[in-house]
């Protein structure tokens, strides 16, 4: 087991790593920039270092000062949490070349995932149920328009190096494809510096389905379940919850067994996510995230599994403690990503929280690294934390998540409480009945007006 | 405020040697001075006996008084706030001079040119030579050699 890891993130993602280290009695560093000096995980961890100034790029993006930072405390890992490096297969390398483990998958897998086409093709030979698409990047115009008629409009132009919801764009009919194809290159090039793009069908009112993984690196991996992540705003996940409302049992072990037995072959290790676009009926295989996700406290709640001890665990070369039939899923779990926005027009709020208290009691949790007198940051996500609740029944969930709502307190910036509020007492949320475009169009229609 | 590395929130000073203090505060009773201080290991003591009237209340035996330091301490004022403060641009370990235990570059007084080397930090085998900022006198040095930093740590002050 690990000695002493260094938690290479910030926010609330930092301090869910830094109390599980506690927990497995492991040493804890946290690095920081100058801007999160007063975080919370900073004041808790055994030991902090500060790495630069705000900006991401000098500091939680910086590999030269993590590195340093690794080698002045004598870090043996570090734990990349979600966004920033977690899926930078070079630094995940350059770790090991200085013998620092990294807490994810073995670099290959990062990079056949990060490659939104190769994984693809790989999901297709390991028997993953695809959207049908280009096989590969589009060449000409030309090309991508004749491909377009065969699979049929509406298509959707995808980056091949994007991914999380970012390049991409629709293409309705024939007559739109080539300034949708020159602007998506343009993007593609600008934000992740490849302007290689993919063609893929167009689904109108899929839900988005994603199966939580975990492997140990040597052939053993098992699925747990599933999170329909489907209420999302400019393909930013608002609000998830598992079980689905749309799978029965028999579904859901379907596409998981279908999902666990591909992790075995390829010898997956860590925590991974493979993501669906659900519709009528099918699983079409969008991306895999080969890191923790922000929404996994959905699963935990339902299936009592720790998935960062679990994730550290199999990093420290450990093998499966679970098998498939040791993970049982009970009652349901809704959770609810708390920005500092205005909860009409999402204008960024950042700023001091002024009163602060959290939501408590009986299947109540509150992952967030704000306290009482904590400033925001601007330089970084909006996130305030993340308010996940527990029932024995969706009902019972949804009741409890509205009483947690009520109770919710923090003031001195704006935050989306309010959305979330009025989110729980729509018939089409309470009924579950909803797919990957409704809170846009629920937004659209002035669901938040007064 | 971050907590630098090495330390832990169990041992944010030097460990106390009870002992010597008693010594001293013995000795400080046994020869009526007023003041003794000793350094030893890189740890200095000050045992000082408080002057003062008592009043009309029986005269009391003053405690004396202990106070440990680490590292040369000079003024007062806190040192990141001083105007001529030199902080370190990157996360490594300082050397004040170009090989762990050659000469330093400079020391307490020494007079420094703009872009002259202060210290040297070293981060994965590469060792960085940190310029003076401003022309001026090394009034603090407040790094030993060898020590890990932080981006930020104050390492000087150069007036």
């Amino acid at each position: 087991m690990f000695d002493k890891i260094l938690i290479a993130n910030r926010g609330e993602i930092a301090l869910r790593v830094l109390r599980a280290c506690k927990e497995l009695g492991i040493a804890t560093v946290a690095v920081h920039s100058t801007a999160d000096e007063d975080a919370m995980h900073v004041r808790l961890a055994d030991e902090s270092v500060c790495i630069g100034p705000p900006p991401a790029k000098d500091s939680y993006l910086n590999i030269p000062a993590l590195l340093a930072a690794c080698e002045i405390t004598g870090a043996d890992a570090v734990h990349p949490g979600y966004g920033f490096l977690s899926e930078n297969a070079r630094f995940a390398e350059i770790l090991a070349e200085h013998n620092v483990h990294f807490i994810g998958p073995r670099p290959e897998h990062i990079r056949l995932m990060g490659d939104k086409i190769a994984a693809k093709r790989a999901a297709t030979q390991l028997g993953i149920p695809i959207v049908p698409g280009s096989d590969g990047g589009i060449g000409t115009d030309d090309e991508a328009r004749r491909l377009a008629r065969d699979i049929g409009f509406p298509v959707m132009v995808k980056a091949a190096a994007g991914g999380g919801g970012r390049g991409m764009k629709v293409i309705r009919t024939e007559a739109d494809t080539a300034s949708a194809l020159a602007m998506a290159r343009t993007e593609a090039k600008a934000a992740f510096g490849d302007d290689t793009l993919y063609l893929e069908k167009y689904l109108e009112r899929p839900r988005h389905i994603e199966i939580q993984v975990l492997g140990d690196g040597k052939g053993r991996a098992i699925h747990l379940g599933e999170r329909d992540c489907s209420l999302q705003r400019r393909q930013q996940k608002v609000w998830e919850e598992g079980p689905s409302p749309a799978l029965n049992t028999a579904a859901r072990d379907a596409i998981g067994e279908t999902v666990a037995k591909a992790m075995r072959k390829i010898k997956y290790l860590g925590v991974g996510t493979v993501e669906f676009l659900y519709d009528d009926g099918a699983f079409h295989f969008i991306e895999m995230n080969t890191r923790i996700q922000v929404e996994h406290p959905v699963t935990e709640m339902i299936t009592d599994i720790d998935l960062i001890l679990e994730q550290i665990r199999v990093a420290a070369g450990n093998d499966l403690a679970l098998a498939q039939s040791n993970v049982k899923f009970h009652g349901h779990a809704i959770e609810c990503r708390i920005n500092a926005e205005n909860a009409v027009s999402f204008r960024p709020s950042p700023g001091k929280i002024i009163h602060y208290h959290p939501p408590g009691g009986l299947g109540v949790r509150v992952d967030s690294a704000v306290y009482h007198g904590y400033a925001i940051p601007p330089f970084y996500d909006s996130l305030v934390g993340k308010l996940i609740v527990h029932g024995k029944t969706r009902s019972e969930c949804l009741m409890r998540l509205k009483r947690a709502l009520d109770e919710f307190v923090v003031d001195g910036i704006e935050t989306t409480l309010p959305l979330f509020r009025a989110l729980a007492q729509e018939k089409d949320i309470i009924d579950g009945d909803y797919h990957i475009h409704w809170l846009e169009e629920f937004l659209a229609r002035g669901g938040m007006e007064p | 405020m971050a907590r630098k590395p090495g330390s832990s929130p169990m041992s944010k000073s030097p460990a106390i040697d009870h002992e010597l203090i008693r010594e001293l505060a013995r000795l400080l009773d046994e020869t009526g001075l007023t003041e003794i201080a000793i350094e030893r290991d890189g740890v200095s003591i000050r045992v000082a006996r408080n002057a003062g009237a008592s009043g009309s209340l029986a005269r009391q035996a003053e405690l004396p008084v202990a106070v440990p330091s680490v590292a040369p301490a000079a003024a007062s004022v806190d040192p990141t706030q001083h105007p001529g403060l030199v902080a370190s641009p990157m996360v490594g370990t300082a050397y004040r001079g170009p090989e762990p235990g050659a000469q330093p570059f400079v020391e307490v007084g020494s007079q420094v040119k703009a872009g002259e080397t202060l210290i040297v930090i070293e981060a994965m085998k590469t060792m960085n030579q940190i310029p003076a900022p401003r022309s001026g006198t090394v009034i603090q040095i407040l790094v030993e050699d060898g020590q890990p930093v932080e981006y930020g740590e104050p390492l000087m002050i150069i007036e």
